[in-house]
């Protein structure tokens, strides 16, 4: 194995343990308890009250606009990553260039800030 | 770092890019009587940037940066010309019936003027990325406008329908520009052009080539790429017809044509088929469903389909006979830039007729021209020309792109001249329905006869200037000959 | 070897996934393939040796795209995913035919011709380094400088007209 894919096992060590630490939990769970279902007991908790409807329910179009923004400034930060790292050799103009985009980008959370899409109500 | 960005070259776009942030930012700002400057902000911002244009026209030297993948010449010069009065006739066309119907405003302008930036870049685009970018530019924001109407369910299906199919050619496209990418390791079309010649009988090479003419396909709205032109076009708010079916168009055909001409000439024996076959299905089935369209701007949507093959012929004629591609060129362009005012001048009389007649439908129009004499010389200057009568602007379109097929000479050539004139009779026969209905049918419904249905000052200011264009040319077709001469000069970049 | 091994693992899973995504009945279902599909696509960036390629399709996609998929998915619904009225006779046949007809044909064009245009597999792996980010940034801030900030504006242009068109409060227009 090649030293690149090997500084790669530590990655697959970290998602193997994580998904043995889950696995294990629940099956040492599931042989450890005791096994006494009721209808009651199998129903989706609520806060003590009967859950109404399915749990599959629908939801507002504002949560749209939340996901769109979340994807706009999750685009930005991955250009911040590779900006950052040239910035020195960039200078001035690398810092005007990101101040630019971010403004544009800022200047869109402005608008939503102001047709009221983010107050809650 | 040594990097140097010629600012003066990039002043339209600059002047664009001022204009929708300051248009965006009225928005914001302003209460709603005061709206009214949001319009006048793009139109002046709209004028402003013809203005860089005319200094580099002027000085008229070839600029190029970013290592040849932006370049600044006289091809790319009139072409954003021609973006930027297309721009600006559609902004006029807009201003009374945005505001008139209560549609967000700032919003649409903003939109609007994005896409106009996306078209000029692409003009001056040398490479694949810079390409791409420019396309979604200017597609992106049609997009959502053709959705501007969001009352009604055919605006909605006008979005839906162009986002989807949209979307999916834009996939296409990029698919093939991968592939292309891929198979040769150059990005620029310099390199490209380079690295593909002689290299059209690997099949993965004809598959990108293919991809990326289906994707310009859509775009372009050619046959059978052209399902959603029609319920696009019908649904969108007018002036975004007008806008996508000559700004959006021509734009698909300016990127086309810079793939074909300068990223691949050297593989032309994979694409020229493509194009012939594009061009005579899209005149053949365009112009025989207009035939039966009661509706006028769907008539105007097959209309337009019918028209992008018209435009296709000079460049598929040329290349299926291996002629040189030059002329061909030249008379595409020549056809692109008539057809913008010529089509333009059409939608704004739609918009103009549907005040008094309210309605879309070619029945209601029946003996409009009894009522305004002048309303219906306009339907009749805007429809003959685009059946290209002399002495109208038109006559001069058809005969460039038959000059052109004249010169490449060759059988294959010959048949899709003659299926050209072929159509061209037939859409005469639609084009010229449209006129006897105007004037010579009775009315067989009452018109809206009020001050609110006359037409707005900027809608008037819109019609005349495409009425004296359309005019204008067709009586001194050198007036647009100079578009033609002037993209010859063509920089390959890189 | 591994990277061999890699490559079929994660095709194979990819392939899943896809085929998930087209063939659940519940769209969240499809959404869980989509995302197989869209992480093991990004092992194989990460086997190519581009890290940061990978690294944004597990942020963007994998992360706020999907999260977007979602919040749309919920947001139509899923119980009307039950409505699966096929306007043409035979569709899904002639869907899967068509779909074959294309999977050959991508095979018989790999499988034709010449493969010179495949580069050679490179002997030695370059150690993994920060290289690959270096790489993408140095051309993006000074050659694509344009296609950036059009990047910028093509965002806020998403993000304005969806609020207008989706945001019906108060209704300023």
């Amino acid at each position: 194995m090649s030293p690149y894919f090997e500084s790669y096992l530590t990655v697959g060590a970290f998602a193997g343990l994580g998904a043995v630490l889950v696995l294990g939990m629940l099956g040492i769970a599931a042989v450890l308890r005791p096994t006494n279902p009721t209808s009651a007991k199998k129903m989706t908790y609520e806060c003590g009250v009967d859950p109404v409807g399915s749990g599959w329910s629908q939801t507002y179009v504002r949560y749209y606009v939340f996901g769109l923004l979340f994807v706009i400034f999750e685009v930005e930060a991955v250009f911040i990553f590779p900006w950052a790292i040239i910035l020195e050799r960039l200078g001035v103009f690398g810092l005007v260039e990101m101040m630019i985009f971010i403004f544009i980008l800022v200047l869109g959370l402005v608008y939503a800030i102001r047709k009221g899409v983010l107050e809650w109500e | 770092m040594t990097f140097t960005i010629d600012y003066l070259a990039l002043a339209p776009e600059l002047v664009i890019v001022g204009t929708l942030l300051v248009v965006f930012t009225l928005d914001m700002v302003l209460t709603r009587p005061k709206k009214f400057w949001i319009a006048t902000a793009a139109v002046a911002g709209t004028a402003l940037a013809a203005i860089p244009l005319v200094i580099l026209g002027v000085q008229g030297e070839t600029r190029s940066m970013f290592d040849g993948s932006y370049v600044v010449d006289e091809f790319a010069l009139v072409l954003k010309g021609l973006f930027i009065v297309a721009a600006y006739l559609v902004l006029l066309m807009s201003h009374h019936y945005i505001e008139s119907e209560r549609y967000y405003q700032g919003e649409y302008y903003f939109l609007l003027l994005a896409s106009v930036l996306g078209s000029l870049v692409m003009a001056s685009s040398r490479d694949l990325i810079i390409l791409f970018i420019g396309l979604e530019l200017t597609t992106a924001p049609l997009f959502l406008l053709t959705g501007w109407r969001k009352g009604d369910a055919k605006s909605n299906e006008a979005s839906l329908k162009y986002f989807i199919l949209g979307v999916l050619s834009t996939a296409i496209l990029l698919y093939g520009m991968s592939f292309l990418y891929g198979l040769t390791g150059e990005i620029t079309f310099s390199g490209l052009a380079e690295a593909t010649a002689g290299r059209g009988d690997e099949p993965a090479m004809v598959m990108a080539i293919l991809f990326v003419i289906v994707g310009f396909g859509f775009k372009i709205a050619a046959v059978p790429f052209h399902f959603w032109a029609p319920d696009t076009y019908e649904g969108a708010p007018t002036p975004i017809t007008a806008y996508l079916s000559v700004n959006s168009k021509i734009a698909g055909f300016v990127a086309l044509l810079l793939m074909l001409y300068i990223a691949l000439p050297g593989v032309s024996e994979v694409w020229a088929p493509a194009l012939w076959i594009l061009a005579a299905l899209s005149m053949t089935v365009g112009n025989l469903s207009a035939l039966r369209q009661t509706n006028i701007v769907r008539l105007l949507a097959y209309s337009s389909v019918a028209q992008a093959g018209f435009m296709l012929v000079p460049f598929a004629a040329a290349a299926v006979v291996g002629a040189d591609l030059e002329e061909a060129f030249a008379a595409t362009v020549v056809y692109l830039a008539i057809y913008a005012v010529m089509n333009l001048g059409a939608f704004a009389v739609v918009i103009a007729g549907a005040r008094k007649t309210r309605s879309g439908e070619l029945s209601a129009w029946a003996g409009l021209a009894q009522v305004d004499s002048r309303l219906g010389v306009l339907v009749a200057v805007f429809f003959f020309s685009l059946a290209g009568i002399p002495p109208l602007a038109g006559w001069f379109a058809k005969f460039a792109m038959f000059r052109s097929v004249m010169i490449a000479g060759g059988t294959t050539t010959v048949v899709l001249a003659v299926i050209a004139a072929v159509n061209a009779v037939i859409a005469l026969y639609y084009y010229a329905k449209v006129v006897k209905t105007v004037w010579v049918d009775d009315p067989t419904g009452e018109f809206v006869e009020d001050v609110e249905a006359a037409p707005a000052v900027s809608l008037r200011l819109a019609l005349w200037v495409s009425l004296a264009l359309t005019v204008a040319i067709g009586f001194f077709p050198a007036l647009v000959t100079f578009v033609g001469d002037a993209s010859r000069v063509i920089a390959v970049g890189g | 070897m591994v990277e061999g091994i890699l490559f079929v693992l994660m095709a194979v899973t990819a392939l899943a996934g896809a085929v998930t995504v087209v063939v659940a009945r519940n769209p969240v279902y499809s959404a869980m393939g989509l995302l197989g599909t869209l992480f093991s696509v990004a092992v194989l960036y990460v086997a190519q040796l581009a890290h940061f390629v990978a690294a944004v399709q597990v942020i963007v996609y994998a992360g706020a795209v999907m999260t977007l998929f979602l919040f749309v998915i919920m947001f139509i619904g899923v119980d009307t995913s039950d409505d699966r009225d096929e306007r043409l006779p035979m569709q899904r046949f002639w869907v899967g035919i068509l779909a074959g007809v294309i999977v050959l044909l991508a095979a018989g064009i790999t499988l034709s011709g010449n493969f010179d245009w495949v580069p050679a597999a490179v002997e030695t792996i370059p150690e993994a380094t920060n290289g690959t980010i270096q790489a993408i940034a140095e051309p993006l801030f000074t050659d694509w400088v344009l296609a950036f900030e059009a990047t910028a504006l093509l965002l806020t242009i998403s993000a304005a007209g969806a609020i207008a068109l989706a945001h019906f409060k108060g209704q300023r227009t």
